[in-house]
This record gives C-alpha cells, sequence and structure tokens, in this order.
C-alpha cells in the first residue's frame, strides 16, 4: 500500500517526508504549524504510520498551499535526519536538500528558566550553537544544552 | 573573546571557557607583580570610570572590585541595591545598560542573578563587561583567583588530582573552575556530591571534548577514599532549598561535612579551598591546619582583580 493511494498527489505546497513514524505531530509543533490556520487557502494532510519501502513505516506531512521556509526545514532535518522536503509548484517537485544550520535563532526556547533569553522584559533573541558532532544544541546565552530529540518540546511560535 | 590569545585589552570577561592558557598565566603574572609591588599600580587607571552594577548581594567580589578600583585610581560608580537602581522598577536591564554606558564609563562589572545576563549585556554596550557572576552560571573571575591560588600553592597546576564537593550543579563558581582548570595538562577532576546535585551535563560535555579525565562520585561510603587521592578539595555550599525533599538534605548534609575525621584520610600537603560564605559544610576546626587555603584564597581576589582591571583597560 503506497501512501499515493491513501491521499492524491498535490499541485502546490509542500510534502515533509520519511518522517519517523508517529512523529508528525511533534514536526508540526516544530513548524508551528497553528499559524498556518490563519490562511483559510491552506490544508493540512497528515499520514501516520504509513508503510516505507525505505524505513518500513513513516509518517508524511503535505501542506497543500504553503511552503514551509527553509529555516524550518532545516530544523526538521536537524530533528529528523531521515526527512526529506519536496517543495511542489504547479505539479514539479523540487527536493529539497536542507543544510544544517549552525544557529538556530527564535525558534527555540532556553529550558533554563532562569534564562536571560526567558527574560520577559528584555527583548532577548533566542540562539542556540549547534553542536552537530554531539547531537545538542547550547543556549548562546546561558549554556544549557538540549538533545536534538527534545527540541519539538521547546519549539515557540 | 574568541581569539584572544594573551592581549586581554578592551575584552569582555563572560565565560571562563573563552580563556585560553597563555592569557590566564598572563593574569597570573601581573598579580604577582600586584601582590609583590602594589604601589606600581596606583593610578594607573586615573581617568577610568569603572560601573559596578551589583543585582545580587555579595560581599567579596564587590569590595574587592570596588577595592581595586580605587587603589589604581578610577572613579567608581556603584550601583549595587536593586532597589536604587531602575531595575526595581521594572526596568529592562538592556535600559539600564545603556544608561550606565551613557555615563561615559569605560567598563561595567556586573553581578545578576540570570543565567546568560553577562553575555547579553557584553552583546549591548561597547565598553569591556566583567561577569561578577552570572547565577548559578558562571563565576569567570572568581575561578582565576581559585586558580591563582592553586598555582602560588603548588607551584603549577599541570598533573594535579582536585575534587568538587558539596552542590555541583547550582554553584556558579564550579563551572567557570573547571573550564579554567580543563586549560591545564593531565588534570583529574572528581566531583563529589549526591546525584541531584551533581555537575551539570554542559560542563561534563565541556570536559569530553577537552578530553578531561574525570568521574562522578556519587556514593557516600566512596568520600573517604577519593578525599585521600587528591591533592586539592573544593569544597561548595550545601543549600537545603535546593533539596526537593528536606529530610535528604539532613541525611546528606553529614556526608558532605569537611571535617577533621574526614581529612584523617588526606594526603599531608591536601589544600582545601572554598569560594566562601561557609555555612556547616566546612568544619572551623580546619582553619588551624596546613590544608585551609580559603582564607588566602580569598585574599588572592584583589591582587587577580587588579590584574584584569589592568590588562583591560590600562597597559
Amino acid at each position: 500500500m503506497e501512501e499515493g493511494l491513501l491521499v492524491r498527489k498535490i499541485d502546490w505546497g509542500t510534502v515533509i517526508d520519511h518522517i519517523p513514524a508517529w512523529r508528525a505531530d511533534r514536526v508540526l509543533r516544530l513548524i508551528d504549524a497553528e499559524q498556518l490556520a490563519k490562511d483559510p487557502e491552506v490544508s493540512v494532510i497528515v499520514l501516520k504510520n504509513v508503510p516505507s519501502r525505505k524505513y518500513g513505516r513513516k509518517d508524511v506531512i503535505k501542506l497543500y498551499h504553503h511552503h514551509m521556509s527553509r529555516t524550518d526545514a532545516a530544523l526538521v532535518k536537524l530533528i529528523y535526519p531521515t526527512v526529506t522536503v519536496n517543495y511542489i509548484r504547479d505539479w514539479k517537485v523540487e527536493k529539497y536538500q536542507p543544510e544544517l544550520p549552525d544557529v538556530i535563532e527564535g525558534r527555540v526556547r532556553c529550558p533554563e528558566v532562569t534564562c536571560i533569553s526567558n527574560s520577559k522584559r528584555d527583548p532577548v533573541v533566542r540562539r542556540f550553537r549547534v553542536l552537530k558532532e554531539d547531537g545538542y544544541i547550547q543556549c548562546y546565552y546561558c549554556d544549557a544544552i538540549v538533545e536534538f530529540s527534545s527540541i519539538p518540546d521547546l519549539a515557540v511560535a | 573573546m574568541g581569539e584572544v590569545l594573551v592581549s586581554l585589552k578592551g575584552a569582555d570577561v563572560v565565560s571562563s571557557k573563552d580563556f585560553t592558557r597563555p592569557m590566564v598565566e598572563r593574569v597570573f603574572e601581573v598579580a604577582d607583580e600586584a601582590l609583590r609591588s602594589p604601589e606600581r599600580f596606583s593610578g594607573s587607571l586615573s581617568g577610568k570610570r569603572v560601573a559596578l552594577l551589583f543585582v545580587e548581594p555579595s560581599t567579596r567580589t564587590y569590595s574587592s572590585f570596588h577595592v581595586a578600583a580605587r587603589k589604581m585610581g578610577a572613579d567608581v560608580l556603584p550601583l549595587v541595591d536593586p532597589e536604587m537602581t531602575s531595575l526595581a522598577k521594572g526596568e529592562s536591564l538592556y535600559d539600564t545598560l545603556k544608561m550606565i554606558e551613557g555615563y561615559g564609563v569605560d567598563c561595567i562589572v556586573m553581578r545578576h542573578p540570570a543565567r546568560g545576563a553577562a553575555r547579553y549585556a557584553a552583546d549591548v554596550v561597547r565598553v569591556p563587561v566583567i561577569n561578577a557572576g552570572s547565577g548559578s552560571q558562571e563565576h569567570p573571575t572568581q575561578s582565576l583567583l581559585d586558580a591563582y591560588t592553586i598555582r602560588r600553592k603548588r607551584g603549577s597546576i599541570d598533573g594535579l588530582r582536585i575534587g568538587f564537593l558539596g552542590d555541583l550543579r547550582f554553584s556558579r563558581t564550579v563551572p567557570s573552575l573547571v573550564y579554567t582548570l580543563s586549560l591545564f595538562k593531565d588534570v583529574t577532576m572528581h566531583f563529589i556530591a549526591p546525584p541531584a546535585l551533581q555537575v551539570r551535563p554542559e560542563v561534563e560535555l565541556h570536559l569530553r571534548k577537552r578530553g578531561v579525565s574525570y568521574d562522578k562520585v556519587e556514593k557516600q561510603s566512596e568520600i573517604p577514599r577519593v578525599v585521600g587521592e587528591l591533592d586539592v578539595l573544593y569544597v561548595t555550599r550545601l543549600q537545603k532549598e535546593r533539596f526537593p525533599d528536606p529530610s535528604e538534605y539532613e541525611r546528606l548534609k553529614g556526608s558532605y561535612r569537611v571535617d577533621m575525621e574526614l581529612l584523617s584520610n588526606a594526603r599531608p600537603t591536601l589544600g582545601v579551598m572554598h569560594p566562601l560564605p561557609r555555612v556547616d559544610e566546612l568544619d572551623p576546626e580546619v582553619d588551624g591546619t596546613p590544608h585551609a587555603w580559603y582564607f588566602e584564597q580569598a585574599s588572592y581576589g584583589l591582587p587577580v582583580r587588579m590584574a584584569l582591571y589592568h590588562l583591560i583597560l590600562g597597559g
């Protein structure tokens, strides 16, 4: 059973493919899918635990009428390296290979409540260095480290 | 500071992770000079203005930065009581820093309860920022005087076996000293604490990346044996409020107390250090023994901070 049998192809949008099975919700949180609700033309199609030739089972997210930012694509790839991102324009498919970022800005909050980046008074831009070889991101300000797999829990809009 | 090797002129002192060994040794050399011939430094910061922004209580750190600046002839702008600063009225740290910078200061020494506050401050203002304590994150200038103490007492830091005992998770002096000592050769570290107060994951990651040999000692029964192998024992306060269960504190505090009984296992040359203030964790009986390095350690706050001012603002 191929995914194509479950959901038809889209002519415009983004396909986030090869997400590990049952992890689609975490990806949606990471890319702040809720803000897509502001656009009445956008549909989000989520497939969970569908067969995959390569990985046995996988999740797939289709963002109909929405092109995910390349920054978000890189963030998703950081956490789930198997993920592939396809941008679709008039049925034409661009297979995008996101490069892993060196720095993540704005999208992740520091887990340390006493970190200056969680201050409500100060306009601090949240910033993490990506320690690619170690599998962590590290807060630029307070040095707290977060495993890649825990990043979705700390995603902010 | 990044690429800075020896010159500290105009540099921020935000984190001990930014230090290099030549830079630390340069601070030691100038501190030696400040101890030997303090008169050579008098008036050397004449015409400079130093702001001391202390948003958290401090005795030793504040007074040594203050006295050092005055001895060297600098104008001091003390902003010590948070009630006196606009921070208490809800002003952002950003606005406070900009206001201080607007007074034409040459350097801001800052203690703040938020982790990361010093890094943020260094990004906000153009003048050098010296971190005098950033929440439970770091206290880099304390680590310089701690390492300086070890170097004065032992001649060298290379090859030493150093134990850290007490609350290693919420202590700001421990991470900074670990980072500074990791610059030296063949230093071995033992972290002696219950699991809930063990050294933070980012500190361990730093040691792994630097290839420093360390272990965690979590069983109370092992403490006497480990203390017997050490050259230096760095003691920190065990704070009751850090324990989720107060009875756990009552149960553990005896095991993490440094007294003559524990030191009966120690080498004669073992040095006991403490950033002070102490509460119950370090028995006053130890004060009269050659193991007690902590008051001498505290006295090095002045020459080390004079050296920092000299290297950052003078020279």
